[in-house]
């Protein structure tokens, strides 16, 4: 496969440079960007938010905004059927030729891309009759066919279905199917398992070079994470605010990055083999719950209220200054956890108690909670940046606000005193202090939020999914603030996650969740490295780790008995 | 146009400059709201008008009550301003002198009895309609325009209240003639100046829209309010309610009310509020449904919780964090709302249930239209037809600008 | 005896069997469970509207006694205050405000008894004859009207979002660029007009178009079609010695077009921003450039995808639209001079004081709102999956 003819490229992308058209004047999307799939390879194209990665993606499909304009001297080639074709001067009914019967596209919500009010199997029908030019009878044949082949169990069932019927992994794989019932020669992937659980994620990974390997197209993969793209790609290509900055097969780049940019993104994997050593003994708990469980009301069937637990019977010690992982997929109750720790969760038994504070602090199902001793104990930082902070109050206010709510201070200039403290302290530029939210990043909204958290001083911090909205390099920079926190102020950290990269770069205890349950719990090192139980085996396992090109077609060990099955029999425990 | 837009867009964000980052959220609407050129315009033509509508005195060149009615220019057509005619050219506008052509009644015959004479006047047409607007125009006689004319006093401030006596009189006015009196639109069947009716009338009603509107954001924020705040079994009864008000036509409700206010013995005034009051009390089942929703919504944002892990008491909560979350919506609602609640009270008072003669309202000038006599006769006195219909122009197009620009997600990303 | 007290609570049973039916499809199927829901929520709304509306009737001056024995009086009898109180208690009208309103809805419920309007010294159910009905149909033909152009139209203005007034795509070439551009303005051109129009749909309310069309009728010196037929046809019946009377159809035709266009005038404009605004709104969702993605193109991609799913919620809004027309109806019918419901609403408010009718005319209207909203809410379940999740769940 790596010794064909390069002039042979099946997508020839040629000095792309796209403006978007804004208030502001003309701003660069993507510069000068040249790039080449041959049939049959997969490359991956890696970047951050506004990279320009995915407004490459929608030019070859023709599919670029509005306000985006194609300059001069761009190129972009297809070569179909032993004909060279320009692609950005199609027109009319030709599109068809990069919109499905060459290119075809899997978008990274797979929820909001199907029609939400038409079945499944009529856009999957309409789709076919366009390009494939099959009667309807065909086509239904031959969907439920795909649907059989991307691993949808009980699939002339699921065809008929709407979108929001499906589950999640479920929905991707459908996507798949959709895409590709045009036989397209070219698959263009845009984050396809960004917003996919680990394992979901694995699977449908392996579902997707299964089909390469059998289907023989070629394959743009789209991703910021370059687990996913050693996994699955032969070629890579990494981009930097609209420009590429390293280039070259996946062992090349991967292995001996030559780009500064290109490394730290590396670096923001996980390194399972320097975790670090276990302390030579457990400290003394911070917090202790007990037999905690959650739940929240629900509307059953008629007038009933139905209970929906989130936490069932939990009994959790959380050491002293120490950063501690909550691990879980999505719904397996670990942010109901970590809100019931600061009294933000209905708990329907059980109890939460801190130790070592000066006023005692418990409180739990029947025992009501003293808000104003709980605030100066624990606080949380929240995982979206732009929600969690008032748009109406300055930065100065929005930090302040603990501190005034509760009146802990005497003046205004003690006020000031400690807001200006502790920016300092999270590296927030004091002359920023009167500016209001809209003004910063995503990144630096978290530092505003962890500011808010500490100005009180408390001993413990909740960190809901901190780092999941922000991108893999400042995600770097929160955790560096976290780890500094931890050892400056001795706080204890209670970060919670669904990405085990991160977990593992961070944290020194981790705790694992599976539907409301508490399945393991030990130092980083034993949960990563040796594991017991099975669920977090599989978790584990999913983890998209650097892998070289030989190890890629075999998979993890673990996932062997996955992905030795053929994909058509592949059953339903995760679909 | 376009370049203006650009220098709007310029101007409300500039680059390298921390005033964008220190801007509020009414600071950052504003700017939005100036980059939308259609907007700034209605913006202008409505500031227009309505402060001519709040010093309608001193706008208007003539009284537009009964007492300055003028008796010698019943029904009189508008008025031409000229700079030049056959008798020269004049650097101050000028108009000319108009009398009333009095037809010569042969009083005589008619006192002799002879019923010919009177067939004879009736069909002389001496006594319909439009013989009466006829006016002999003197062409010599200029009537010079002055500015800041002397006029009839009036108050153009007037701050008294209580004991507090500020009252600014004044008695200038910004057009006037020396002799007789300047009717650029006309005048109706009493003598009265149209212009100046109209100056007033805009005033009128939007000062009674002004009143509606604080009454149904009070009563509005009760309902919404009480119902998000407390949920349950309160929502479901308050939501019911107002289900049930949103599906009977408010109009023939206003109507209802304004028969039994008619009943009252009440003074103009009185009455001039107690409408006010009927359609601001009335007319609570949208908004109060819609803030319940931003209520429910806005409570649940992770920024209340945020303060409520901080220690925030309730009322702080909602003193420091939910109001100001829906005030600009509140704003923008309300001034989106405006042309709806004039229309009430133009309905109203167009089928003669809301102000009357001699009140000058939009509503009551508007329903004089309705008169054959005038369809036929005397034209001008649509004109107070042309000024709602710009005035709704433009506060249909400033709420839809400040909508966009209240809006965040109006903005390209 | 039995046959009797059926008939004379027929309405009443009608109501429970339907209940009943709903209530007895509901044991197993959720579809039938949430549209009994529905049905008892309409009822409760019912319920609501009638207090409301009777207790804000009662502000009105006068009752029926005084307008009995004033008719009365015009006949020559000599009336007492001792008189009045007398017929108030005969009518029960000295019971207090919940107990008459109590006894209409008893009425109303058991067998669709309107009441008594004392102003027309006859039922209201008589009173109003088919003229509701006229009314009715009145308003959902301006609706038609509204929707018939408002929809088109408002589609096609969509069309023009996010769309500049030139091509300035360098990949085209100068004449490319040139066609293009003229085609973009002349669509941007239209969509302005469109909303400059529909921005005038509220500036220049009902009542006033009524009334520049008269004033053009007057200058072109014509007689104005008001009512519903001139005099010279509104006698002759429809089907006279000649068969169908075509002249008569052409008479109403002549007519009816002003009130249908007046009434549907509002209507059309505000139809024209939210027929915009949704379909603005879907076609700017992913699903929209996924099935572009996938070569669906030209008028499939608008009519089977945004088009598609915007008719929903529009549809959703009928019975309100419905209010909303006929809020404006009895000033129009002032101005243009019909002889429907809304006006004799009119004519009961403001001169004659007839809580009665007035009351029986605004809950009927409240009565085709809540039917109105009954209907789509039960269709929407059945052929919009999306509102079928959100209702039913899965």
């Amino acid at each position: 496969m790596m010794s064909q003819n390069f002039s042979n490229n099946l997508l020839e992308i040629r000095d792309l440079s796209i403006d978007f058209n804004t208030d502001e004047g003309l701003v660069r999307a993507v510069d000068n960007l040249n790039l080449s799939i041959r049939p049959g390879e997969v490359m991956g194209l890696v970047g951050e938010s506004g990279s320009g990665k995915s407004i490459t993606a929608k030019s070859i499909m023709r599919l670029a905004p509005g306000n985006a304009i194609i300059q001069h001297p761009s190129q972009i080639t297809l070569n179909h059927r032993d004909q060279a074709v320009n692609v950005l001067k199609l027109r009319g009914r030709d599109l068809r030729l990069v919109r499905g019967d060459a290119v075809s596209m899997i978008f990274q919500e797979p929820m909001a891309s199907f029609a939400p009010a038409i079945r499944i199997s009529d856009q999957i029908i309409q789709t076919m009759q366009i390009h494939l030019g099959y009667d309807k009878d065909q086509a239904r044949r031959a969907g439920i066919e795909l649907f059989d082949r991307v691993g949808i169990v009980d699939p002339a069932r699921r065809f008929d279905q709407y979108v929001f019927e499906l589950s999640g992994g479920m929905r991707q794989r459908a996507m798949i199917a959709m895409a590709l019932s045009t036989q397209p020669k070219l698959l263009i992937a845009d984050e396809p398992t960004t917003a996919l659980d680990v394992t979901i994620q694995a699977q449908v990974l392996d579902l997707m070079m299964e089909l390469r390997e059998q289907l023989g197209m070629a394959m743009l993969f789209i991703t910021h994470d370059l687990g996913v793209v050693s996994k699955i790609a032969d070629n890579v290509t990494v981009m930097k605010q609209g420009k590429i900055v390293e280039a070259g097969t996946a062992d090349q780049v991967l292995f001996q990055p030559q780009h500064s940019y290109t490394k730290r993104l590396l670096d923001a994997l996980p390194h399972l083999e320097n975790l670090p050593e276990a302390p030579t003994h457990k400290p003394k708990p911070l917090l202790s719950v007990k037999d905690l469980s959650i739940s929240y009301p629900q509307a059953g069937k008629g007038r009933k209220t139905e209970h929906f637990t989130a936490v069932n019977n939990i009994s959790l010690d959380l050491p002293e200054g120490q950063i501690i992982g909550l691990v879980g997929e999505s719904g397996s109750g670990k942010t109901s956890l970590g809100k019931a720790m600061l009294g933000a969760a209905p708990i329907s038994s059980g109890h939460v108690e801190y130790h070592n504070t000066k006023k005692k602090v418990k409180f739990g199902a029947g025992k009501a909670i003293k808000r104003k001793r709980l605030a100066r104990t624990a606080q949380l930082v929240f995982q979206d940046p732009y929600s969690s902070l008032n748009p109406r109050m300055t930065v100065r206010d929005i930090i302040a606000e603990p501190l005034e709510a509760m009146k802990l201070t005497k003046s205004r200039e003690e006020t000031d005193a400690r807001v200006i403290e502790v920016a300092k302290r999270c590296h927030i530029e004091v002359a920023h202090l009167r500016r209001f939210p809209h003004a910063f990043s995503g990144g630096q909204r978290q530092r505003i939020s962890i500011a808010r958290a500490l100005v009180c001083n408390p001993k413990f911090i909740v960190a809901d999914e901190s780092v999941a909205a922000l991108d893999v390099s400042i995600q770097a920079e929160i955790l560096k603030l976290l780890k500094e926190l931890k050892d400056e102020l001795g706080l204890t950290i209670l970060f919670i996650s669904h990405d085990l990269s991160v977990i593992a770069n961070l944290c020194d205890w981790v705790c694992v969740m599976k539907h409301g349950e508490l399945v393991e719990q030990g130092t980083v090192r034993q949960i990563f490295l040796a594991p017991q139980e099975t669920y977090t085996q599989t978790l584990i396992a999913s983890i998209p780790l650097l892998e070289s090109a030989e190890n890629r077609s075999c998979g993890s060990p673990e996932l062997l008995h996955i992905a030795e099955r053929p994909v058509s029999s592949m059953q339903s425990e995760w679909v | 146009m376009n370049a203006l837009l650009t220098r709007f867009g310029r101007k409300a964000k500039p680059k390298n400059d921390d005033s964008y980052y220190t801007a509020g959220q009414m600071a950052l609407i504003k700017a939005r709201f100036k980059r939308k050129a259609s907007g700034v315009i209605a913006a202008w033509v409505l500031g227009t008008i309505v402060f001519m509508g709040l010093f309608a005195p001193f706008f208007s060149p003539v009284d537009p009550t009964i007492r300055g009615a003028d008796i010698e220019y019943r029904r009189g057509a508008p008025q031409v301003v000229k700079f030049w005619d056959e008798n020269g050219f004049s650097l101050t506008p000028f108009t000319y002198t108009y009398t009333k052509t009095r037809s010569r009644i042969d009083l005589k015959a008619l006192a002799g009895g002879g019923l010919s004479a009177l067939d004879a006047l009736t069909s002389s047409g001496a006594l319909t309609a439009s013989s009466q607007n006829k006016y002999d125009v003197d062409r010599v006689q200029r009537r010079y325009i002055q500015f800041f004319s002397k006029g009839w006093e009036y108050s153009l401030i007037d701050l008294s209240i209580g004991n507090l006596d500020m009252d600014i009189r004044w008695d200038r006015h910004l057009l006037g003639v020396g002799q007789g009196q300047l009717h650029l639109m006309g005048t109706d069947e009493d003598g009265k100046d149209v212009l100046s009716r109209t100056l007033h009338a805009v005033w009128i009603t939007i000062s009674i829209a002004i009143v509606a509107l604080v009454v149904k954001l009070i009563v509005s924020l009760f309902v919404g309010g009480v119902s998000g705040y407390f949920g349950g079994r309160v929502d479901t009864i308050m939501m019911s309610i107002t289900e049930a008000v949103r599906v009977i036509p408010p109009i023939p409700i206003y109507l209802a009310c304004a028969v039994a206010l008619s009943q009252l013995d009440l003074t103009s005034v009185q009455r001039y509020f107690a409408i006010a009051l009927v359609i601001g009390a009335l007319d609570f089942a949208t908004l109060g449904r819609r803030l319940r929703t931003h209520i429910l919504t806005e409570r649940n944002q992770d920024y209340v919780l945020a303060a409520q892990l901080c220690g925030a008491s309730t009322w702080r909560i909602i003193w420091r964090h939910l109001i100001p979350s829906f005030s600009s919506y509140i704003i923008v609602d309300t001034l989106i709302n405006f042309p709806y609640v004039i229309l009430a009270e133009t309905s109203l008072s167009f089928l003669g249930l809301g102000l009357t003669e001699p009140v000058n309202s939009l509503g009551v000038l508007l329903q004089k239209a309705q008169d054959p006599d005038i369809q036929q006769n005397m034209l001008w006195q649509f004109s107070p037809v042309a000024v709602f219909v710009v005035l709704i122009m433009a506060f249909v197009f400033v709420g839809d600008a400040l909508r966009d620009a209240a809006d965040p997600y109006s903005e390209k990303k | 005896m039995i046959i009797q007290f059926l008939s004379d609570t027929w309405l009443l049973w009608v109501l429970l069997s339907i209940g009943g039916l709903l209530w007895w499809s509901g044991r197993d199927s959720q579809y039938f469970n949430y549209i009994f829901h529905r049905y008892q929520l309409a009822l409760a709304t019912l319920l609501i509207v009638s207090a409301v509306v009777f207790s804000l009737m009662d502000v009105l001056p006068g009752d029926c006694a005084e307008k009995y024995i004033a008719y009365k009086s015009t006949q020559g009898e000599m009336i007492t205050q001792a008189d009045i109180q007398a017929e108030r208690v005969r009518m029960g009208l000295d019971k207090s405000l919940p107990e008459r309103w109590g006894r209409w809805v008893t009425n109303l419920t058991l067998r669709g008894d309107l009441g008594f309007s004392c102003a027309k010294r006859q039922s209201v159910n008589l009173a109003l004859g088919d003229r509701f009905w006229m009314s009715f149909m009145f308003c959902i033909a301006g609706l038609v009207f509204a929707y018939l152009i408002a929809v088109p139209f408002g589609i096609l203005s969509a069309f023009t979002i996010n769309k500049s007034w030139t091509d300035k795509n360098p990949q085209n070439s100068k004449g490319q660029q040139l066609v293009n551009s003229a085609f973009l303005s002349l669509q941007k051109l239209l969509d302005l007009t469109l909303r400059i129009i529909s921005y005038l749909g509220l500036a220049l309310p009902n009542f006033l178009l009524a009334l520049t069309i008269i004033l053009l009728y007057v200058f072109a010196g014509e007689a104005m079609p008001t009512g519903l037929f001139s005099d010279q046809w509104s006698n002759v019946p429809w089907f006279g010695s000649h068969g169908f009377e075509t002249g008569k159809l052409y008479d109403f035709l002549g007519h009816i077009w002003l009130p249908i266009f007046v009434i549907g005038w509002s209507a059309t404009a505000l139809q024209l921003q939210t027929v915009r605004a949704l379909v603005v709104d879907e076609s700017n969702k992913l699903y929209v450039d996924a099935a572009r993605a996938r070569g669906v193109d030209g008028m499939a991609l608008w009519a089977g995808y945004p088009v598609r799913h915007s008719i929903s919620p529009l549809f959703n809004s009928i019975g309100f639209d419905f209010m909303r027309v006929f809020n404006d109806l009895p000033i129009v019918a002032v101005v243009i001079g019909l002889t429907d419901s809304a006006a004799l609403l009119i004519e009961a408010l403001a001169m004659t004081n007839d809580q009665e009718l007035a009351a029986a005319i605004l809950f009927l209207v409240a009565l085709v709102v809540i039917s109105m909203n009954f209907i789509t809410d039960a269709v929407l379940a059945v052929i919009d999956p999306r509102v079928r999740k959100s209702v039913l769940g899965n």
